[in-house]
């Protein structure tokens, strides 16, 4: 019987292509959209990180007097790891740039060092060789570990790079293992080497490096199995709370472990449920659609189903038929939907910004499979079910009479799915506007600098071979060489760059001002400079002096100090004054403030110190210049190998690339969510149609008699808009509603943006009028023509 | 067979009521041809759609076969139908994505006869009504005389006790009508009862008896 029935579809379906084109496209596209964002969702927020029980992988943090996120110290890592005795493993870490030599070409890539405990951390099963773990390996021992990608590309997956000596950053290391490629966590790596200490070597003088001062290394910790993450995050505070009372320098701050997968994605997550929100409506939209459609070819057969009742077949018999119909269309619908989800997350993936937590976490697989199976089903039942059940129960007498007229049948229910579809659609819209609007916003804040005509190289230099002395030779040099060269001649050396990587605070301590307690301590975002750099990069010089070369190492400590900053001083004119960092640095300018982090996030206080008297391995070259990145790199790479021929240069990026990147995570949400809701408006657009254009089909008849009667062709055309524009007027109004409900959802991803802005409300609920006014525009012309005479001849 | 008291069928609009049909009164034995006739508007397809349980908006009896349709459930009624009535339309009403024998098919698995029951059954129909030949055709592939042998042959396939028939020879010209009357003719003497609304004296003549309707009463019973 079930056969039958799915034979009599495939046939009736068949029999109208039309309509079985429209269905299948509008389905594909509802089912084939969700599931490509459900595998975005999945990847992103869903999938388990692939180690064994990945939820006991804590991302520990010191969290400072003030609240703030900080990294570790060695004197505080050292202390946890005595007393943490809830956790099976506990390891530091800390990415680095790393230059390997000594086989063939010398190459640069992304690494990290850690302490033995690592893969005990993360155990990934090695593809070659072993990993080292605390047990087995002790600090000194020159190991590494590389990933498949280098072992792929650098040696040609050849199995014999187990004991390979090479040198990474000018140190001879033994690779004793390849691990898998999905191994990217908590931070993409290309090689991960044993450090030579109990903890990560710092990027300073490690005499500093044992002060509880100074915090330059990332924390990652097993909870033990048997224990519940609760407790080694309750026993984390613990000890973080119990350094905080024995040591000055750490009052106020504490510990706090985060499970790893929900810190990698804890930024995105909120725009990630709306995201599958919003294409959840354009699923709903769709349904409504083709149930629409349903009603309107179950309109068209209701003599047909009175019929077959009158032949026998009961209401459930009917009901299954119809249900039959509407999974099997479902089914043929979601095959075509899985095509289209399959280009549009390849798509998706390529538009995706770089930094999007878990990126190459997404793809296709069995479970979004049976997901998208699941949701086919699914609609297939929503969509069926109203038509099945309207049409399951004909009204015998009138359909089965010969030459009983339907007239104008029963439109309630689609009426009802037009305006729930315009008011959806006009919902999406509105979370669209917004979030253009909030991007459009965002993208013209000025960041405090010049954007254009600026490129930046980065040249990260390795410990092994550059101390402090060595890393000032080689900056100076490589400036003194670009000041020369009239292309590059405005040109100065920074760490870090904006929006990028790297990070430097320090707390802000005006000496001879009141003292006060530590969770009240302003902080500052530190930047080391050279001279010139204000001027290069467009940062006004308020009040003061800029940095010269007379500020050198052995000069009196000087720095200038941000517009922000100035608040610390207690009305005093900051110039002359000096903040304490370690010693007292005096204050010799005020700058204008610079957004750091993002667009999005105000400018803090910040302090700026001369490179030669602060100087870091990180920092990079920036170039004003109307020549393009490439002629920059040229020159730089020419004055870095006068000074070093084997030091490559880092990346090489314009300003311009640098904002965008930053914006690259709202960009693509508003991209994504602007396409949802420009479908939802063509699919509502072809729900009004559909409905007005099914209705003058039923309605000529009546129109040939208001025609005969001396209705004029104008007046019939605006009955038809007018009754369009009224189904559309009450889904805009319930939309508009719906929107000032929905959107404060969305609040937190909205910048300079009220999530009830009236522009925006108002010109989307007309555009969608306008659209709808459309849609009925070509079925009202069809009414306007009908020929009385035609008409009425054929009842 | 069939027994009908103070049958009545109106609507309302507003405070007025329209009567369809007025205390309509009358008994089909088994073996019965008969042929409701009356002017257009006199109540005839209402009644022969009540008699087919097709309309449940009326009041008074009916009885068939000492069952009291006026107290059933609709599933009763449902099941009663389907075991004894077969019903015939003007407009055929084949269902024009379903071949002939798929059409004829079609009751039989609304009544839940098994597949190789049914493919004997239909086949025997197919054979009795010379249309063996037709039967991979779609309807908008037959004349309008073929396609109401087909009706007849559907309305007949599950072994009703009585047939129905609105007009049945309304849509075809003289000589096919003819042959769909000779058909009625030979399944009433084969023990069918038939009961058939048509304005043709010659259609009635074929019938053994014949009730007139005028205003949704019946003028004429003999």
């Amino acid at each position: 019987m079930l056969v039958q029935d799915i034979r009599y579809a495939l046939r009736s379906f068949q029999r109208a292509p039309g309509f079985t084109l429209v269905a299948l496209v509008t389905l594909a596209l509802g089912i084939g959209g969700t599931t490509a964002i459900f595998s975005i969702v999945d990847g992103v927020l869903l999938r388990p990180l692939p180690y064994s029980d990945p939820g006991h992988i804590l991302r520990v943090n010191r969290v400072g007097a003030n609240g703030g996120l900080d990294s570790f110290s060695a004197a505080d890592y050292r202390d946890l790891k005595k007393d943490a005795t809830s956790f099976s493993a506990l390891a530091g870490y800390r990415s680095d740039i790393v230059d390997m030599t000594g086989r063939g070409e010398p190459v640069r890539i992304i690494g990290m060092q850690t302490t033995a405990a690592f893969f005990d951390v993360f155990d990934a099963a090695p593809l070659l060789g072993r990993t080292y773990h605390e047990a087995t390996d002790k600090p000194g021992a020159a190991v590494a570990v590389i990933s498949e990608t280098i072992w792929k590309q650098q040696f040609g997956s050849n199995a014999a790079v187990i004991g390979t000596q090479v040198r990474l950053n000018g140190a001879p290391t033994e690779i004793i293992g390849v691990v898998p490629a999905f191994l990217r966590h908590p931070q993409k790596s290309d090689v991960w080497m044993l450090s030579p200490f109990d903890v990560p070597t710092s990027p300073f003088d490690m005499g500093n490096a044992e002060s509880r001062d100074v915090h330059y290394f990332s924390v990652a910790a097993r909870v033990s199995h048997e224990r519940p993450v609760v407790e080694g995050q309750q026993q984390l505070k613990s000890i973080g709370d119990q350094i905080a009372r024995d040591h000055q320098s750490n009052a106020g701050s504490t510990f706090k472990g985060e499970p790893l997968a929900a810190s990698l994605v804890a930024d995105v997550r909120t725009a990630m449920l709306v995201l599958l929100g919003a294409v959840g409506f354009v699923l709903l939209i769709a349904c409504a659609n083709v149930a629409g459609l349903l009603i309107a070819r179950g309109a068209a057969r209701r003599r047909e189903l009175a019929v077959r009742t009158a032949l026998g077949a009961a209401r459930g018999r009917l009901m299954r038929q119809l249900l039959t119909e509407s999974i099997v269309l479902a089914i043929a619908g979601g095959a075509l939907g899985m095509l289209v989800a399959e280009w549009t997350l390849q798509l998706l993936i390529g538009l995706a910004p770089e930094n999007l937590p878990r990126l190459a976490d997404i793809t296709l697989d069995w479970r979004i499979a049976s997901f998208g199976f699941i949701a086919t089903i699914a609609v297939g039942v929503l969509f069926g079910l109203t038509p099945a059940l309207q049409s399951s129960r004909p009204e015998l007498n009138a359909d089965l009479k010969d030459g009983g007229r339907t007239g104008t049948s029963r439109t309630g229910m689609r009426n009802v799915m037009v305006v729930a579809e315009v008011a959806l659609a006009l919902v999406l819209l509105i979370g669209a506007g917004l979030m253009l609007t909030s991007f459009s916003r965002l993208r013209h804040v000025d960041p405090g600098f010049r954007t254009t005509e600026l490129v930046t190289v980065e040249l990260m230099l390795p410990l092994a071979r550059f101390d402090d002395a060595a890393q000032r030779t080689f900056y100076m040099g490589v400036l003194e060489r670009l000041r020369a060269n009239p292309l590059t001649a405005n040109s100065a050396m920074l760490f870090p760059f904006p929006f990028g990587g790297g990070n430097a605070q320090a707390s802000l301590s005006v000496i001879g001002a009141p003292e006060r307690p530590p969770e009240q301590r302003a902080s500052a975002d530190l930047y080391s400079i050279s001279p010139g750099y204000l001027q290069t990069v467009g940062v006004r010089l308020m009040k003061g002096r800029d940095f010269n070369d007379g500020d050198g190492p052995k000069a009196a400590p000087v720095v200038l100090i941000s517009e922000s900053a100035v608040k610390e001083f207690g009305g005093k004119d900051p110039i002359g004054q000096k903040i304490d960092m370690g010693e007292g640095f005096t204050v010799i300018g005020i700058v204008s403030d610079a957004r750091r982090r993002s667009l999005d996030t105000p400018p803090r206080a910040a302090v700026y110190l001369p490179y030669t008297q602060f100087v870091l391995p990180y920092m990079g070259a920036v170039v004003r210049t109307d020549r393009g990145a490439g002629a920059i790199a040229s020159a730089v790479k020419t004055a870095v190998v006068q000074i070093d021929p084997d030091l490559p240069i880092g990346d090489v990026k314009t300003m311009e690339q640098i904002i965008e990147a930053s914006t690259g995570e709202p960009r693509f949400r508003s991209f994504l969510i602007a396409s949802f809701a420009v479908l939802a408006l063509l699919l509502a657009a072809v729900g009004v149609y559909g409905l007005i254009s099914f209705t003058v089909t039923q309605r000529v008849p009546e129109i040939g008699v208001r025609l005969a009667l001396g209705a004029s062709p104008r007046q019939v055309f605006t009955q038809v808009i007018g009754q369009g524009l009224r189904l559309a007027a009450i889904g805009v109004v319930l939309g508009l509603v719906a929107a000032a409900a929905a959107t404060t959802l969305v609040r937190g991803l909205l910048f300079n943006t009220s999530a009830t802005d009236p522009l925006v409300y108002g010109a989307l609920a007309l555009l969608l009028l306008a659209v709808a006014g459309f849609a009925c525009y070509v079925p009202a012309r069809r009414a306007m023509r009908v020929d009385p005479m035609t008409a009425l001849r054929s009842e | 067979m069939i027994k009908l008291q103070n049958i009545e069928k109106s609507y309302r609009h507003g405070l007025s009521q329209t009567f369809v049909l007025r205390r309509v009164n009358a008994e089909i034995k088994q073996g019965d041809f008969v042929s409701i006739m009356g002017p257009s508007g006199a109540g005839k397809s209402t009644l022969l759609h009540i008699l087919g349980m097709h309309d449940s908006a009326w009041t008074g009896e009916f009885w068939l076969h000492d069952d009291p349709i006026h107290q059933l459930s609709a599933k009763d009624r449902m099941r009663l139908q389907k075991q004894h009535i077969g019903f015939v339309f003007q407009s055929y009403h084949l269902l024009d994505n379903l071949t002939v024998y798929e059409n004829i098919d079609l009751p039989l698995s609304y009544r839940d006869v098994k597949k190789a029951e049914r493919e004997g059954m239909v086949a025997d129909i197919l054979d009795r009504f010379n249309i063996v030949g037709k039967k991979d055709l779609f309807p908008n592939q037959l004349s309008g005389g073929q396609q109401q042998l087909v009706a007849i042959a559907r309305a007949v396939v599950a072994k009703p006790t009585l047939i129905l028939a609105d007009e049945p020879t309304g849509n075809l010209h003289s000589d096919q009508g003819k042959e769909i009357m000779e058909l009625f003719r030979r399944l009433n003497e084969a023990g069918t009862t038939i009961v058939q609304v048509t304005h043709s004296k010659e259609n009635a003549s074929f019938g053994k008896r014949v009730i007139n309707l005028k205003d949704g009463w019946i003028v004429d019973a003999n």
